[in-house]
């Protein structure tokens, strides 16, 4: 593996909460982050919710 | 009855400060009253900072953190 | 990149090609404000997605208010204009900016990366598909997703609780769960999605707030509240909040007459057939893998499992069956946001494994011109008005606000901006900054939360300190909340600016702090995910120190026989030890035991003592506490006295080794929660049902003769494990509820083992002849995990167990920073879970351990030597334990008293500290009392 070429960038498919977390730990690592969303805005599903357990606080 | 009524509001940046940014976002209408000083936390609003907005003028004082 | 989709995928692991479809916004996002005209005007209106289609949204918009990137975009489906050229156009009439572009077309983007991941996640369920719930026939039948609408300050009703149908007041509110999961029949979908259970607790409960008195019922099949505090959760519901729960398959929803109430008919558990009136009923949705994902999937060209998640193996869950493509989140199965989170950072540590070579190859560091200094020069401020558009224009009169800000004291330029923000403004600044020669400004504008960083940047390429601006928030504190008050707004907007410039006059340039940082890790634990977590700082490119306290690694997963798929665990492990083993990056103290720690962040010294007493320093930038946990010693059941009463793990090894009685026995009875979900112990120890459920179809697939009863609580085969739990009862194991109150019993009954319980359909005790009666134990906290915790400054909770920062944001990370958590320390988990959170444990480490230095804000607290008296108020009152108190020389060496000490590493700028201080002696720079008091006079001036 040592011999072929590897590319410093990584593509994240998904802008929810998993996939920004992946992109933040990688970004702040050294790596170039491609984020690639279907929508229009980045949030995914957790950014619908209204407060969260346990601490029923807000979710944004 | 004329009276305006001045008041000084400490917000900490993280909850409360943010919680005004917000209202705006929301459009959401308020008196004009309040003066907002930001700072990094409301353990950070000394003693003194509350008798000099009161001694100044102030007609009263929050302290939102 | 936003609206935007994978193509295709060419390459191999290290070099990918990726085709990006882009789909036109209609919007210039380099010139959108975000000002909201636009959508004021638009005269189309469709459901809102956002809302789950509870409210409307225009055609063109934003996806929700807080949405990032905030451009608008326009729906070209349901746009008047695109649909039909010519037509309407009203929004591009109306935006200030320019932003609107029809013209706008698709875009293809050929991209080259190393590695890829997929997080695409999941869509609910949706239940019209099915018809029996009434969902889109009966208005007042909601899924959980639009209640969570209904239930949000920012949805529809705005957190008011009403029927859809009437606008009336709820009072009774019924919940269904496993809509879409659990249920081969009716929705194919055979999986249990994990989180519903304890979404549906957490709406009720957040409902009941919303309503006083609210009846809230919640039927269900097993409530699954496995995870961390849920159990706990889950009691209060019940005792405080007053949720009731139903133990029972609802049969159907039916309307009432001509009302629009709902009646529900179901069996309960005395076995009668009960009708009940609801105002709501609330599906609890499951979640799946969305068409467009599963094409995705293929694109990518990876295997998928029976329930269309992601393919993965326990020992590596993030990584797909293509080598360079890995994965996370629900589309690796159904999951909750911490396991998310978690597995989020665990594809990070993953990619990073891959492409350690490659690191720092592409990111680019921003390099500014040398910085003037301008300390001894009288202040020549500079303030910049925003129009922001018309957000602020509209009702401020920004001119004379202009006007009035060049007769403030030191004001010598004042310009007006349409946006401040746009880059021809930011090249502007730094133009006049230089010319005017400026050396305190001042942005009216909108909030420092999101723009003071990029008004910073502006400063630095103008070479002056980047701390020397201030913002006026003349837009949300002022514009956007009194827009009917022009008059007001302006003489706020006046006296918002006036502060600031009176603060800004007395800033000072202030340097970000940097620390160096020992790039290396110290992993305090040798099982499982200890040596998984060193594995992969290793393979990274980090020394990674792991102590364990025994003679041998590997854990409590050497006494583990198989995953709940059924990979071999002492393979797994043994290739896992020969790895760490082998790797000349990973150093290991085995029968050493932390003993002592200093120093934070960056610079942690840790001193480890050997069982004969010697000890060793290891300097490391980042720790992980990976130490397990250890299993229940039952006292209940007679396990004491009883052989034959044996815990799952001792069975494990019988099992194994053929053993006689085993071999022999004909009758077997499972008992779950021995030690878990009571009393004291209030939480679920999370892989007792699987296991029990895999001992019982193994003993039943050797000889199906055999009678097999699993006595339980809720059955918590949770996610795909429910195929386990399926395929059980297809064999004919026999599953037998009890409840807390009523426990089995358990006696010695000469050659037998006489198992009482509770049946609740006959309603008499039953009682089962038992040949060898099988205990699944609680996993327990370690006993000394706080004496360790002390150490590191690092929590345990209320259950022993090690606490994260934030449940839901936070899983892996410990609010003490540098500190990070993984495996049974944390919270009773499954195997592929551990390693998932050693991954994101040694990814989270590896953001720190990746730089040579930590450069942190300058603000700080700072201390004033000629004010300070060594009184050590403040000492005390620091939450982050940066402030210590020191002896005092002089300059000839002399004692001087006492005066503190500031280690600005672990400083977080609170400044609770200067808010103690009687004698001016510590300060938070750029937060002075000077400055903050300049602003209070400059406040009530006017």
């Amino acid at each position: 593996m040592l011999d072929t070429k590897k590319v410093g960038s990584v593509m994240i498919v998904g802008g929810g909460v998993t996939g920004m977390q992946t992109a933040l730990d990688l970004a702040d690592s050294g790596y170039y982050v491609y984020l690639v969303e279907k929508s229009g805005a980045i949030g995914g599903a957790m950014a619908q919710l209204d407060k969260t357990f346990p601490t029923n606080d807000c979710s944004m | 009855m004329n009276f305006e009524p001045k008041i000084v509001a400490f917000c900490c940046n993280w909850c409360s400060y943010a919680a005004a940014d917000l209202a705006g976002t929301a459009r959401m209408q308020y008196p004009h009253n309040v003066r907002i000083v930001r700072v990094m936390c409301s353990g950070m609003v000394h003693p003194e900072f509350v008798m000099n907005a009161l001694s100044q003028g102030a007609d009263g004082v929050m302290i939102l953190g | 990149m936003t609206l935007s989709e994978v193509a295709g995928i060419a390459g191999s692991a290290g070099d990918f090609t990726v085709t990006v479809k882009e789909a036109p916004r209609y919007v210039d996002v380099n010139k959108c404000i975000a000002c909201g005209a636009c959508t004021e005007k638009c005269p189309k209106k469709v459901d809102s997605e956002y809302d789950a289609a509870t409210g409307k949204r225009k055609a063109i918009y934003v996806k929700y208010a807080q949405a990032v990137p905030l451009k608008y975009q326009i729906d070209p489906n349901s746009c008047i204009r695109l649909k039909k050229p010519g037509a309407c156009g009203f929004c591009e009439t109306v935006c200030d900016a320019g932003a609107i572009n029809f013209d706008d077309t698709e875009k293809i983007h050929e991209i080259n990366v190393g590695a890829i991941v997929l997080a695409p996640g999941f869509e609910v369920y949706d239940p019209k598909d099915a018809g029996v719930w009434g969902y889109g026939t009966f208005p007042n039948v909601i899924t959980s997703l639009q209640l969570e609408r209904y239930l949000s300050a920012s949805g529809p009703t705005e957190g008011h609780l009403v029927r859809p149908s009437d606008g009336k007041p709820v009072n009774k509110v019924a919940f269904l769960q496993c809509i879409g999961s659990r249920d081969e029949n009716l929705c194919g979908n055979g999986y249990c999605s994990s989180v519903c259970c304890m979404y549906a607790i957490k709406e009720a409960v957040i409902a009941k707030d919303h309503v006083p008195g609210l009846g809230a019922s919640i039927f269900y099949m097993d409530m699954r509240t496995h995870g961390k505090e849920f159990d706990q959760y889950m009691e209060r519901a019940k005792e405080d909040a007053g949720v009731r729960f139903v133990r029972c398959r609802v049969n159907g929803v039916e309307t009432d007459g001509d009302s629009d109430d709902l009646r529900l008919s179901y069996v309960n558990e005395a076995g009668r057939q009960v009708e009940e009136f609801y105002d709501l009923v609330v599906l609890s949705v499951g979640l799946q893998t969305p068409k467009h994902v599963l094409e995705l999937a293929d694109k990518a060209d990876i295997k998928l499992t029976a329930d269309n998640f992601a393919a993965t193996s326990d020992f590596a869950p993030v990584q797909t069956s293509r080598q360079g493509i890995f994965t996370c989140g629900a589309f690796a199965g159904p999951k909750d946001i911490p396991q998310s989170v978690v597995e989020g950072s665990a594809a990070a540590a993953a990619v990073a494994d891959l492409l350690a070579p490659a690191r720092f190859e592409l990111s680019t560091e921003a390099s500014f011109p040398l910085e003037k200094d301008v300390s001894a020069d009288e202040p020549r401020i500079g303030v910049f008005v925003c129009h922001c558009g018309s957000n602020i224009a509209g009702v401020v009169d920004v001119k004379a606000v202009e006007e009035y800000a060049a007769t403030l004291p030191d004001v010598v330029y004042v310009e007006r901006n349409l946006f401040s923000c746009s880059q021809d403004t930011q090249d502007m600044i730094t133009k006049r900054i230089q010319e005017q020669n400026l050396n305190r400004i001042v942005i009216a504008a909108c909030t420092p939360r999101t723009h003071e960083p990029l008004f910073r940047e502006t400063l630095k390429s103008a070479g002056l300190n980047e701390y020397l601006v201030e913002m006026a928030n003349i837009r949300n504190h002022n514009a956007w909340v009194h827009s009917a008050e022009p008059k007001a707004a302006t003489s706020k907007a006046n006296d918002l600016v006036r502060m600031a410039v009176a603060k800004v006059a007395y800033s000072n340039s202030l340097r970000p702090i940097s620390v160096p940082i020992s790039q290396k890790g110290l992993i305090i634990g040798g099982g499982v995910s200890g040596m998984t977590a060193a594995l992969n700082m290793a393979e990274q490119g980090f020394e990674a120190h792991l102590v364990e306290r025994t003679d041998t690694l590997g854990g409590n997963a050497l006494h583990l026989k198989h995953t709940w798929s059924g990979e071999h665990v002492p393979t797994a492990v043994a290739k896992l030890i020969d790895k760490v083993v082998l790797h000349d990056k990973v150093i290991i103290h085995k029968e050493f035991e932390v003993t002592h720690v200093e120093g934070f962040v960056g610079n942690f010294k840790s001193t480890i003592t050997g069982k004969d007493g010697s000890k060793k320093i290891i300097e490391h930038g980042a720790g992980i506490v990976a130490t397990g946990a250890e299993p229940y010693i039952p006292t209940e059941y007679n396990y004491d006295s009883i052989t034959r009463v044996v815990t799952s793990v001792q069975f494990d090894k019988l099992y194994e080794l053929n053993e006689v009685h085993v071999k022999k026995a004909k009758n077997f009875v499972f008992i779950q929660c021995v030690g878990s979900r009571e009393e004291d112990n209030m939480y679920c120890s999370k892989v007792c049902c699987t296991h029990s459920v895999q001992s019982a179809i193994a003993l039943k697939k050797d000889n199906p003769g055999r009678n097999i009863y699993i006595l339980y609580r809720d059955m918590r085969t949770y996610g795909q494990r429910e195929a386990l739990y399926r395929e059980a009862r297809k064999l004919g194991v026999i599953f037998i509820n009890y409840e807390l109150h009523g426990k089995p019993n358990v006696r010695e009954n000469g050659q037998v083992i006489d198992v009482e319980v509770w049946d609740h359909v006959l309603h008499r005790p039953l009682i089962l002849n038992a040949d060898m009666v099988i205990l699944a134990t609680a996993i327990r906290p370690m006993g000394d995990a706080s004496k360790l915790g002390a150490l590191y400054k690092v929590p345990v909770d209320g259950d022993g167990f090690f606490q994260e920062a934030h449940a839901k944001l936070r899983p892996v990370d410990f609010s003490t920073d540098g500190m990070f958590v993984a495996g049974l320390a944390h919270y009773p988990k499954p195997i592929e879970e551990s390693v998932a959170q050693a991954l994101a444990a040694s990814a989270r480490a590896v953001t720190l351990l990746s730089k040579k230095e930590v450069s942190l804000d300058a603000i700080k607290a700072t201390v004033d030597e000629t004010h300070c008296d060594g009184c050590a108020l403040c000492v005390d009152v620091c939450p982050y334990h940066a402030i210590t108190l020191v002896e005092k020389k002089t300059d000839d060496g002399a004692d001087a008293g006492k005066i503190i000490l500031v280690n600005k590493a672990q400083c977080k700028g609170c400044g609770l500290c200067q808010g103690t201080c009687p004698k001016r002696g510590v300060y938070v720079a750029g937060f002075t009392m000077n400055q903050i008091n300049a602003q209070i006079r400059a406040a009530l001036a006017a």
